[in-house]
């Protein structure tokens, strides 16, 4: 059919990804979070999600916000190449998302970190699994890494050591703009793994299914009047 | 001598190019040392002037070498400036009673365990690089 | 005998405020507390104003802010300085607000404390406090204090065989306290399993300044805190007898050397043990009186520390003690009920004046449920500058005690 034939035209060329193992980990407050792998049938609620930060300027959520949504939505209608959204949801109300994609079979790129619930380190978790499965699943060698806000930058970029590629602009640039480049290489992620990266494997089944359907926060510290403010 | 020059004491030696030295001073009256230099020694008030003009500057007293670790920590948020991962820090003694602290190069510190101290660069703010103690195994 | 008494108290929520202006702020929590005395409409009976801040003049680029406060409070021509001492700019705006009234020269003072610490990114509020250390010898090395924080914590372990567990326990229940503070910086609550013994808890809660963790570290917060002090022998005293009176017993304060490595032992805290000393002196009181306290706990070592150093506790002891519940609000000597710098948070300037704000609370039995210490006589802040150079020890009672 005409419409399969130019629809496969406009679809990436795909890599095998080998799918993300669920894993758990327990909050600071004690609340438990399922880092997994979202699913495309699972955009509506991605999507509903991001959608109030879009109006959040404060520590760069707006620009974040904005060209997650429209990660997934071109993840969803296959017109990004090889990409991954893993998703941290405590009972199932998610708590942060991720995107990221394989540019080639060794190269990874690092497209976003979206916390919705702040204070507990669900981005630095988030972020972790996402280099996680980059090099120990989908094997591959390194990560291109840019940073929007300077919380992303110290987080980032001081405390994974990351090699900067500055100096082989513009051959090496990042999509994002092509801002200042910084690589996460398999070396430098050996070193760092045991201190930043976390969680049991596997998760209890009951766990995974809670997580199940993924539910839209019922809260935006980021955005005001989302909840009740309590006053002297 | 040219007619109408005076003949002035120049001291030389402060175009001389030394060895960077993380000093403490000496009190002349009573011999107390001291790190940092005080304005006045607390044994037996003598006042000290780093002018020279109203008291005496006090002579230097070298920190370095043979020192022991009180204790040490392993910082991972630095201040301003400071764009790597972590430093390590520590607080000596040194056989002559001073106390100094001072960046900390050893794998494996452990309190009481014995140091040398050297002077190197410490900081690097712009172009200007800043001298300080740093304790090696 | 002329005796000071608190009759007026104010705080805003501890946070991010930066949205908002220095001034502004430390406005909000005066005005506050002009209000809890029920004098705002005839504030200029205030004789002084004594303010309390630490950085205004380097991360917010203000100064002069005694003066701004003034004009944003509508109170010319009111005589106002601002005070500052570090972290303990606060206790000390209190101590020489008493000294004021005490002294005869002002019957009716305000004191408010202030900061806006988050208007800067992280590190350079870290190089901010860095500012108080001596420059040649410590702050160009790149040290902080919490790497003096972290030095002291592994000296204390080696002596006293205090474990992270035990500061683990000091956390839980300073958020678990916080949670039921509205001005609460941090409102979550944290658990055991989450930050000591959970499998990801050496993760989630990272070393900063080894051994000292991240949930061993108060955060950085914006925020003010204001109290009205009155001589009791005052005329004006009449107004504010409708409330169960609340006085100052005791006040008093110490120094100790610049750099750290100077102290006689690098684990005593001199100017802690030689202020409280003087205030229990003030007071005419002991430890043993001691009902509750407030404790600079900037880094959680700090509260064990300062709680063995004015007596509540003998050295090395306080552990047991925490691992017992005794330091819970229901225990036998509850410690930061607010939640303490942990979860209150730790506006630097702020501080000092937002313990005694607690003091005053819990001994008026106005605590929010769930935190209020049952029958309070009296109460002792530790409000510490510097890495302990400069202490504020100031005791609160109940006026006819």
């Amino acid at each position: 059919m005409l419409l399969d034939n130019m629809e496969k035209k406009l679809r990436p060329p795909e890599l095998h990804m080998t799918p993300y193992p669920a894993k758990l980990i327990t909050l600071t407050s004690g609340e438990k979070m399922v880092v997994r792998e979202a699913e495309r049938k699972e955009t509506g609620i991605l999507l509903q999600t991001i959608l109030p930060l879009l109006g959040a300027p404060k520590d760069f959520y707006d620009v974040v916000a904005a060209r997650m949504y429209s990660e997934i939505l071109g993840w969803y209608r296959y017109r990004v190449a090889n990409m991954f959204v893993l998703v941290g949801a405590i009972e199932g109300e998610i708590a942060g998302i991720v995107t990221s994609r394989m540019a080639s079979p060794e190269i990874g790129i690092s497209l976003h970190t979206l916390t919705i619930k702040r204070g507990l380190r669900v981005g630095a978790q988030l972020f972790a699994a996402k280099m996680e499965h980059h090099l120990d699943y989908l094997k591959q060698k390194e990560v291109y890494i840019v940073a929007e806000s300077p919380i992303g930058f110290k987080r980032w970029m001081i405390e994974y050591d990351l090699e900067s590629r500055e100096d082989r602009y513009p051959e090496v640039q990042h999509e994002l703009g092509g801002v200042p480049t910084y690589s996460l290489t398999r070396d430098l992620y050996e070193k760092v793994k045991d201190k930043k990266v976390t969680g049991i494997r596997p998760v209890p089944e009951e766990i995974v299914a809670a997580s199940r359907p993924l539910r839209v926060p019922t809260e935006y510290s980021q955005v005001p009047n989302s909840r009740e403010e309590k006053t002297a | 001598m040219l007619k109408g020059v005076r003949m002035i004491n120049i001291d030389f030696s402060a175009y001389e190019e030394t060895r960077p030295k993380v000093e403490g001073v000496v009190c002349p009256t009573c011999g107390k040392l001291h790190y940092p230099a005080p304005m006045i020694c607390d044994r037996c008030n003598t006042r000290r002037d780093p002018s020279g003009a109203r008291y005496s500057r006090w002579e230097t007293t070298e920190l370095e070498g043979n020192c022991t670790l009180l204790t040490w920590t392993r910082v991972h948020a630095l201040p301003d400036g400071f764009d790597i991962p972590f430093l390590q820090f520590g607080i000596v003694e040194f056989s002559n009673g001073l106390r100094a602290s001072g960046l900390l190069k050893s794998e494996n510190p452990e309190i009481g365990m014995q140091l040398t101290a050297i002077a190197d660069v410490v900081r690097e703010t712009g172009n200007k690089k800043e001298w300080g103690l740093v304790f090696v195994t | 005998m002329r005796k000071v008494a608190v009759v007026g108290i104010g705080h805003t929520r501890f946070g991010n405020l930066s949205d908002y202006n220095l001034v502004d702020v430390m406005a909000m929590a005066s005005l506050d507390a002009m209000e809890d005395a029920g004098i705002t409409e005839e504030r200029t009976l205030i004789d002084q104003l004594f303010v309390a801040n630490m950085g205004g003049g380097i991360i917010n680029h203000q100064t002069g802010i005694a003066s701004a406060l003034v004009s944003r409070i509508a109170m010319e021509p009111t005589p106002a300085e601002l005070i500052e001492n570090g972290p303990a700019s606060g206790a000390s705006a209190v101590k020489l607000g008493y000294m004021a009234v005490k002294s005869g020269m002002a019957d009716l003072v305000m004191v408010t404390g202030g900061e806006l610490m988050r208007a800067v990114t992280g590190w350079k509020g870290t190089d901010f406090v860095a500012t108080l250390l001596h420059p040649d010898v410590e702050y160009r090395y790149g040290l902080t204090l919490p790497a003096f924080g972290g030095m002291f914590t592994r000296l204390y372990m080696e002596r006293y065989g205090l474990t992270e567990r035990d500061l683990a326990l000091v956390a839980v229940k300073d958020h678990a306290n916080g949670a039921k503070n509205p001005f609460a910086h941090v409102q979550n609550e944290c658990t055991m399993e989450g930050i000591y013994d959970g499998p990801n808890a050496e993760v989630v809660n990272n070393y900063v300044a080894e051994p000292l963790r991240l949930y061993s570290m108060c955060p950085v917060s914006d925020g003010a805190a204001s109290l009205l002090l009155c001589a009791t022998d005052s005329p004006l005293y009449e107004r504010f007898k409708k409330r169960a009176g609340i006085v100052i017993s005791g006040i008093g304060s110490a120094t100790d050397t610049h750099c750290v490595h100077n102290r006689k032992d690098p684990l005593d805290l001199e100017a802690v043990r030689i202020s409280a000393e003087r205030a229990y002196q003030n007071a005419c009181l002991t430890a043993s009186d001691i009902s509750f306290a407030e404790l600079h706990d900037a880094f959680v070592i700090l509260e064990i520390a300062i709680s063995e150093e004015i007596g509540l506790f003998r050295k090395g002891e306080a552990k047991n003690a925490i691992a017992e519940g005794a330091t819970k609000v229901t225990g036998s000597m509850p410690i930061n009920t607010s939640g303490g710098l942990k979860a209150k948070g730790h506006p630097v300037g702020a501080t000092g004046v937002s313990q005694v704000y607690e003091l005053v609370k819990q001994l008026r039995q106005e605590a929010e449920e769930g935190r209020q210490v049952a029958d309070p006589v009296h109460g002792i802040a530790v409000n510490f500058g510097g890495f302990g150079n400069n202490v504020v020890t100031t005791i609160c009672s109940k006026e006819f005690a």
